[in-house]
């Protein structure tokens, strides 16, 4: 009990994450927002190579998965496996090893996407001494996690944990299997695999990486911090458990829908379709469990912003995890794929469920470390109204303009030529694109009031120290006092 | 009469909501007999609009549709909106009871019928079936339409606001997913030869 109470929990480090995350959404967004201009005005890139689309756009999608997502999941993850371990990070250094050198792999991978240094594989663009950064790094926040959960104090290990653990063995798998190459110069290699098993490697790590980060990351945020926010146990634990098994077992089988029709088996693509099906199931239970969680808890939902965002998010988790399976069908994907209905499904994930729940989690966490109020609620629930009109314009207008596109790309005339030429349709997509430049300005202002708001609550304020609680006598593990022994114990007896 | 009754539930939707709430049936009795409007004209604008017009989806040249395939897609929409109001107001019914609602399916009948009068309203401009120009109409229609349901559905049920907000925020859930899949079943419809010929 004494040891406990002399040690306490490293937050210092979680702050930093998540004030370098919301530095990478302010930035990612940014381009987000200059790149969804240069469809409207393409002399928008001034003749600059690293101003043009090409370079912009990985740069806007690994800023936000790997800048913005991953700084939000490591500092959210150091964070809640201490409390629910109930003992301080497992070697402190090296967590703060992982959150500076993720934070210069990720810059300089940046500066290297604006320099033409691409892998060209989707959400994996970046060259390979950058892959083997982040090997490294993912490696020590590994040992950072599992060292803190070897070494804690309670019996059980939270479902919050499990999703996290998840999180950072298949990214780790996914990463490694998909980025080996053949190293040609610093800014260049070959991918090992080649042509139709290239790509189906690829989407194997594209969808999981969707699947484990975006979606299984990002449910290790809502399972802690949810009930923690609502006040509420999680309304049925055991279902949380068996969504996390399914989850995991049906999600790793899904990549091969991002090829439909394209030069791989066919039976690979009707199990890929398959499996997105099945995927519904423990995505909508996951969503029960946190809609029922709240339920219990409405009346904190007039006063507190951040649980409004983490039911809005849930909502677009519902949505999104409905529409992923459904276009994974293979007459629909038919007609939607290589359309804006990819852009708005996938944006009704990212700004819906992955900005919504981080922002959720950021009002609440923020104020718990600094140790006073929020600067603003008011400033917070604005921002949840923008949030929400931004993600809804985004959505409704990317769904408008999808459908057209594939309308348009698939009409044929009498002769049984293509009715429209691709300029021809591209063109009269501009109004839709102005539609969506208006959402994506709606909902990176929001995130500015948002940084503001964050920015004034921890501004001048030292990061409270909290000690481990003492823990439960029916789930406590026996302290460790011989160097030697297995750190996961054994129960005191009662 | 009734074009009392829908000014009243379009300018003053609270007091509406009270009557409904109260269950006068000086409210209830008009509502039901603008219902069928609400599911009969959208579709029959759209037919009128694509006959007249022609659909344009942004390029220079209008889709002019055969007869039969314009008769076959507003029998669609029709079903579709039938759908939309009755499984929201059977989900809303079944919603109820965990949100503490005690209600007549009557009340839920009459509620959606005003938070679906917008769309009766906006379904006017299906007259010109421009893509762009419907989805700009659509989009202050749906946030009335979200604003009746937000504000109007405490009123209704006699629940607490926060307790509204949280069902409210469900069936929106609902009708988001209910709205993806009509673009689902649509385009799954239209790959199987309904609708204009496409090269599948």
């Amino acid at each position: 009990m004494n040891q406990s109470k002399q040690e306490i929990y490293h937050d210092q480090v979680v702050a930093r994450l998540i004030q370098f995350s919301v530095v990478w959404v302010l930035i990612a967004m940014l381009v987000g927002v200059y790149v969804a201009a240069e469809f409207i005005w393409p002399q928008l890139d001034f003749g600059q190579f690293w101003l043009s689309f090409g370079r912009l756009r990985p740069l806007h999608t690994n800023g936000i998965i790997f800048g913005f997502g991953v700084s939000a999941l490591m500092g959210t993850a150091f964070y809640s496996v201490q409390r629910t371990s109930h003992v301080p990070l497992f070697m402190p250094g090296l967590a703060w090893f992982c959150c500076y050198a993720w934070q210069l792999t990720v810059l300089l991978g940046a500066l290297s996407l604006l320099g033409g240094w691409t892998s060209t594989k989707e959400y994996a663009e970046l060259e390979w001494p950058f892959d083997i950064a982040i090997t490294i790094i993912w490696i020590c926040f590994g040992i950072v996690f599992f060292g803190t959960i070897a070494r804690r104090r309670i019996r059980p290990i939270y479902i919050s944990n499990w999703f996290f653990g998840g999180l950072i063995i298949v990214i780790a798998m996914l990463h490694i299997v998909n980025n080996l190459a053949i190293p040609v110069s610093l800014g260049k290699s070959y991918s090992l695999y080649a042509g139709a098993q290239d790509a189906v490697v690829q989407w194997w790590y594209g969808h999981n990486a969707v699947g484990f980060l975006l979606t299984g990351g990002f449910l290790g945020m809502m399972y802690y911090f949810l009930p923690k926010l609502s006040g509420q146990p999680i309304w049925s634990y055991r279902l949380s458990v068996i969504s996390f098994w399914a989850f995991t077992y049906s999600y790793i089988w899904a990549g091969p829908h991002h090829l439909h029709y394209n030069s791989i088996p066919e039976w690979v693509q009707s199990l890929g379709m398959v499996m997105s099906l099945v995927l519904l199931a423990p995505s909508w239970a996951t969503m029960i469990n946190g809609i029922m969680t709240v339920s219990k808890a409405s009346d904190k939902l007039r006063t507190d912003p951040a649980l409004k965002f983490m039911v809005l998010s849930l909502a677009f988790y519902g949505l999104a995890t409905f529409e992923g399976p459904m276009m994974a069908i293979r007459s629909v994907n038919i007609v939607s794929h290589f359309t804006d209905w990819t852009i708005g499904h996938v944006h009704s994930g990212a700004l819906g469920w992955n900005a919504m729940i981080t922002y959720g989690t950021f009002y609440f966490l923020v104020p718990k470390l600094a140790g006073r109020e929020l600067y603003s609620s008011r400033l917070a629930n604005l921002h949840f109204w923008l949030a929400l009109a931004g993600t809804m314009l985004y959505i409704l207008s990317m769904w408008a303009a999808g459908v057209s596109q594939g309308l348009l790309w698939l009409s044929i005339d009498e002769y049984g030529q293509l009715s429209f030429s691709f300029r021809e349709i591209m063109a009269a997509m501009s109004s839709y694109y102005g539609l969506r430049l208006i959402a994506g300005l709606i909902f990176f202002s929001g995130t500015i009031m948002m940084s503001w708001n964050l920015f004034m609550t921890l501004r001048g304020q030292q990061i409270a120290k909290v000690t481990p609680p003492p823990v439960p006598e029916k789930y406590r593990i026996k302290p460790n006092t011989d160097p030697g022994a297995d750190h996961t114990g054994t129960e005191l007896p009662a | 009469m009734h074009a009392v009754s829908v000014i009243n539930a379009l300018l003053k939707p609270e007091t509406v909501f009270r009557g409904i709430a109260g269950g006068s049936d000086e409210v209830s009795a008009p509502l039901h007999l603008i219902t069928p409007f609400i599911l009969l004209i959208p579709p029959v604008f759209v037919w009128l609009g694509s006959d007249l017009f022609g659909w344009r989806m942004g390029t220079n040249e209008p889709i002019f549709l055969d007869s039969t395939a314009r008769i076959i897609i507003s029998f669609c929409y029709f079903s579709v909106l039938c759908v939309g109001y009755f499984s929201t107001v059977f989900i809303a019914n079944w919603m109820g009871n965990t949100y503490g609602a005690h209600k007549p399916l009557s009340t839920y009948f009459n509620f959606f019928t005003v938070v679906y009068l917008p769309l009766l309203v906006a379904s006017i401009a299906h007259l010109y079936p421009n893509a762009f120009f419907n989805l700009l109409v659509l989009l202050p229609t749906l946030i009335w339409c979200m604003t009746l349901l937000y504000k109007g559905l405490p009123i209704v049920l006699e629940i607490p606001p926060q307790q509204g907000m949280l069902m409210s925020s469900s069936l929106v859930g609902w009708l988001l997913v209910g709205a993806v899949s009509i673009l689902g079943i649509s385009v799954a419809l239209w790959t199987i030869g309904l609708g204009p010929a496409i090269a599948v």
